[in-house]
């Protein structure tokens, strides 16, 4: 878990009206979730947009293992005896805050029992080990993301989970917000931007057939930080953008090919 | 003796009007999968792969020595249809292996950016010109690319006076891509520029037939020429110009031999008991007569003989099954006769080639689901304190919690599930999607595909196909069972189904349960892929076949097997709710999606029970 609430200003392109509508979820108390490929921008938005909304902010990135516990709290030993710990989303819910569960879908099942209550009119959190029940802070907020790509055919949402939020679609950028972006975090030239992004999206269509994913616009951001060293231009390209998307030689040896008809 | 001159001619000439650097050639298949990659990112279609191009006959004007040689006619042009992109089998036109290679990577971006063409001449231009903008990286490669071509080409002062301005023009498009609005005429085709994109061959169906037009043109030498080439040469030319004949004797000569093995095989008895022993292995119920159908030695060459009455096997004396007469209200017993079969002489094969990418998506993401172990929190025995429990036990000593259930133990996470896939092959699959592809077709591709990404995650699964002449001819065939690896035998009964009669789904559900039933999996899913009604020609259709199916279903569900049905049909939201319940199938609107539509629904299923 980790909050922030950092006093640097977050940078975010917003790309179509989804600070907008993130903003009227939150005014009327209705939870999000956030829907897109890895690596497009989910976090960043929802770091912005606790920034905007002056909430603190509470991330959970779920994995196979996370249980309801995990997200509630548990009981501790301490010096004295046991004692109560809240989780993640009990603190939100308390304190007031956003709670942002990252791919929730890999969670186990068991966090739904604690989700429902929560996602609904009656806004509130049941403990069973301490027999609490929470009403839920004016300023809780809870927001999930999933990446409905390949992994999520065996895991997807049910449907009487999904119908309980305001769903936002995300997706890699325009080009000429990629390159916005790109320029903005990395401080790379605007004409190599462009041509790195370019070559994202030729990379992107073997998305389903060589490659599980394009190359996200992190991996776009991680290859133009490496294109401000002293490494070649290729060799940055490489380390960042077929290295991490194959381990099959002859789509590896395509990229590279790619790359040299981009720089 | 005439012939062996003839060779030693043919040699001698040849080698004299040589073009090309055979030590410096590429050849496609070594880069054939990087080029489809290449040519994907480049925006060439998702589904159009890379292959080789047939030579084809050129209509170039060709120096008299090149004419006496029967060389230079024909070359590999590079093309596309909405198939596949066709590249040169081998390159090797230029005289440093890195050029013919970096020309095949030139062919398949232009292949990506021109994917289809009207104007040659203008259009291979334009796209070359897009492709420099947009991937400025390739200029300078392209440009020696270029300067390499020209310098192949023929000097301009060598060639016939007419001929010169049309050649002048097309080694400035290839030096300065765009610069040229248009091409001269002039007699005959342009000598190949193996730096563009080519019509498909069609287009020019005509070209065998331009002579050689020049002064010199004696018209007759070509055809000479022509026979001195090896027999096998002419037959290949003979094939490239009366396409349909060319296959066919193809074909019958294929027929003939594989006959006469087939014939051998048979009359060697121990191999045959063999056979069937490996038939009987392959079975899972059914029990085995050693005896063949009568004439099924011989090859049927009559085509007009629907193909499921060829010589399949005949796998035991069939099996007596039960059907429900819905007006009685009553189950007719050992009404209908199943007869299990197999093709066993099916030849082995590779999966083809269209099918491979996304196979082999497939393939990878089925890896992903292996069982994997996880950690169960609250057992009796494990290899670690489950904290958790234990702080539960000490904090709430009032509540009860499972005993003693204080370990996180390691436990293989197993989608523990069987599944038979029966498909429907009835007649009606025999209609077309489109006009290459009939549903059956499809089907076929479905369960390929669908074969390659189960067996990428080890669950275990069994295809059958079936069809119906009334209540005593059911063929049930076996494509795999459950026991079987899916092997190229597998592929190979698969890819040689086709369609039969009608559809008497009670019966083939009932059977298909008898065998699900025998596997010891927790969950076992029965997937049927149909594309109509229940119906046959007796009283089989209409309410009958529907309440009989309703009935075997019902039975399924009562022995804990999942049905799910595939359906193509449009009119299925009628019927199928009542036969298998609201959640019980799905329809597919568009049947090309079938293929990737199968395994993920397999998915989906596997994870809702
Ligand atoms: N619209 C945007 N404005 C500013 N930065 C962006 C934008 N979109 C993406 N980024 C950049 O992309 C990077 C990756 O985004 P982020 O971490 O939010 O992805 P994500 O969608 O949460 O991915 P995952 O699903 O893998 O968690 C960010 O660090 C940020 O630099
Ligand atoms: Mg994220």
């Amino acid at each position: 878990m980790t909050q922030t609430n950092a006093d640097q200003p977050i940078h975010y392109q917003a790309q179509k009206s989804e600070c907008e509508i993130f903003e009227a979820a939150a005014n009327n108390k209705l939870p999000v979730l956030l829907k897109g490929p890895t690596g497009c921008g989910k976090t960043r938005f929802v770091e912005y947009m606790a920034q905007q909304l002056n909430r603190p902010l509470f991330t959970v990135a779920c994995h196979d293992d996370l249980s309801a516990t995990d997200l509630v709290g548990r009981h501790l030993i301490g010096a004295s005896g046991t004692h109560w710990q809240d989780g993640p989303l009990t603190r939100a819910v308390r304190e007031g805050g956003i709670c942002y569960l990252d791919e929730v879908v890999e969670a186990r099942k068991d966090t739904t029992v604690v989700i429902h209550p929560l996602t609904d009119h009656r806004r509130v959190l049941p403990i069973d080990r301490t027999g609490e029940q929470i009403q839920a802070h004016e300023d809780f907020m809870l927001v999930v993301s999933y990446n409905p790509g390949y992994q999520n055919l065996i895991k997807g949402l049910k449907p009487s989970t999904r119908q309980r939020f305001i769903a936002l679609e995300f997706d890699y950028p325009l080009a000429k917000l990629e390159t916005q972006v790109i320029c903005q975090e990395t401080g790379l030239d605007k004409q190599r931007a462009e041509q790195l992004v370019l070559l994202g999206q030729d990379i992107r269509r073997l998305k389903d057939h060589d490659l599980e994913e394009g190359a996200s616009t992190r991996l776009l951001i991680y290859a133009a930080k490496l294109m401000q060293t002293t490494l070649t231009t290729t060799q940055a390209c490489m380390a960042s953008l077929a290295q991490p998307l194959s381990d099959d030689h002859d789509t590896i040896k395509a990229i590279e090919r790619l790359i040299n008809a981009h720089f | 003796m005439e012939e062996f001159i003839g060779e030693v001619w043919h040699k001698y000439i040849s080698s004299k009007v040589a073009t090309g650097f055979p030590e410096a050639g590429v050849e496609l298949a070594t880069f054939q999968s990087q080029l489809s990659t290449y040519f994907h990112c480049l925006g060439g279609a998702p589904g159009k792969v890379v292959e080789a191009a047939e030579p084809r006959i050129l209509g170039n004007h060709r120096p008299l020595l090149q004419r006496i040689a029967g060389s230079h006619r024909r070359a590999a042009l590079c093309w596309q249809d909405q198939r596949s992109l066709r590249l040169p089998p081998v390159i090797d036109y230029l005289p440093e292996k890195e050029q013919n290679e970096a020309l095949y990577f030139w062919l398949a971006a232009l292949g990506a950016k021109l994917p289809t063409m009207k104007h040659w001449f203008v259009e291979n231009q334009l796209a070359t010109l897009a492709i420099l903008t947009s991937h400025p990286g390739l200029k300078t490669g392209y440009q020696m690319l270029a300067k390499a071509v020209v310098a192949q080409r023929p000097l301009i002062e060598h060639l016939p006076q007419k001929l010169q301005a049309r050649e002048q023009a097309i080694q400035r498009a290839i030096l300065k891509p765009g610069s040229v609005k248009s091409l001269p005429l002039a007699i005959g085709e342009p000598l190949f520029v193996p730096l563009w994109l080519y019509p498909a061959p069609l287009y020019d169906v005509g070209a065998g037939n331009v002579e050689d037009s020049d002064e010199q043109g004696a018209s007759s030498e070509k055809n000479k020429t022509e026979s001195l080439n090896s027999p096998r040469k002419s037959a290949q030319y003979f094939d490239d110009e009366k396409q349909t004949d060319g296959l066919l004797v193809f074909k019958l000569e294929a027929l003939f031999s594989w006959a006469e093995q087939v014939d051998m095989d048979r009359s060697q008895q121990e191999d045959l008991d063999q056979d069937l022993q490996g038939a009987a292995d392959d079975l899972d119920v059914i029990t085995l007569s050693r005896k063949r159908k009568a004439g099924s030695a011989k090859v049927k060459f009559d085509m007009d003989l629907p193909a499921p009455f060829n010589d399949d096997l005949y796998l035991g004396p069939g099996i007596k099954l039960p059907e429900w007469n819905y007006k009685k209200r009553a189950m007719l017993k050992d009404f209908c006769f199943v007869q299990p079969m197999l093709s066993d002489e099916a030849v082995p094969s590779k999966l083809p080639e269209n099918l491979k990418e996304q196979a082999n998506c497939l393939k990878r993401q089925f890896n992903l689901l292996r069982p994997l172990s996880v950690l169960q929190r609250r057992q009796p025995f494990g290899d670690e304190i489950d904290l958790d429990a234990w702080l539960d036990i000490k904090t709430q000593p009032n509540v009860m919690i499972d005993g003693e259930n204080l370990y996180l133990a390691k436990k293989k996470n197993a989608r523990d599930m069987s599944t038979l896939v029966l498909a429907d092959l009835s007649m009606s699959t025999d209609s077309g999607v489109t006009t290459e592809q009939r549903v059956v077709d499809v089907i076929r591709d479905s369960l390929l595909l669908f074969s390659e990404a189960l067996s990428a995650c080890d669950d275990p699964f069994a295809i059958y196909g079936f069809s119906s002449i009334k209540n005593k001819q059911i063929r049930f065939q076996l494509l795999k069972n459950f026991s079987e690896i899916y092997s190229d035998h597998t592929r190979g009964r698969i890819l040689a189904i086709e369609p039969g009669f009608y559809t008497r789904m009670g019966a083939a559900i009932r059977q298909s349960v008898s065998v699900l039933k025998m596997q010891n999996s927790n969950q076992k899913l029965l997937l049927i892929i149909s594309d109509g009604k229940p119906n046959d020609i007796d009283h089989y259709e209409g309410r009958y076949g529907i309440e009989d199916t309703r009935q075997a279903i019902l039975e399924a569900k009562r022995q804990g097997i999942q049905p799910f049905c595939i359906t193509i049909d449009a009119q299925a939201n009628d019927y199928l709710p009542y036969l298998f319940g609201d959640q019980g199938f799905t329809l597919v609107r568009d049947i090309q999606q079938l293929p990737k539509m199968l395994p993920k629904l397999y998915l989906n299923l596997s994870q809702s029970i």
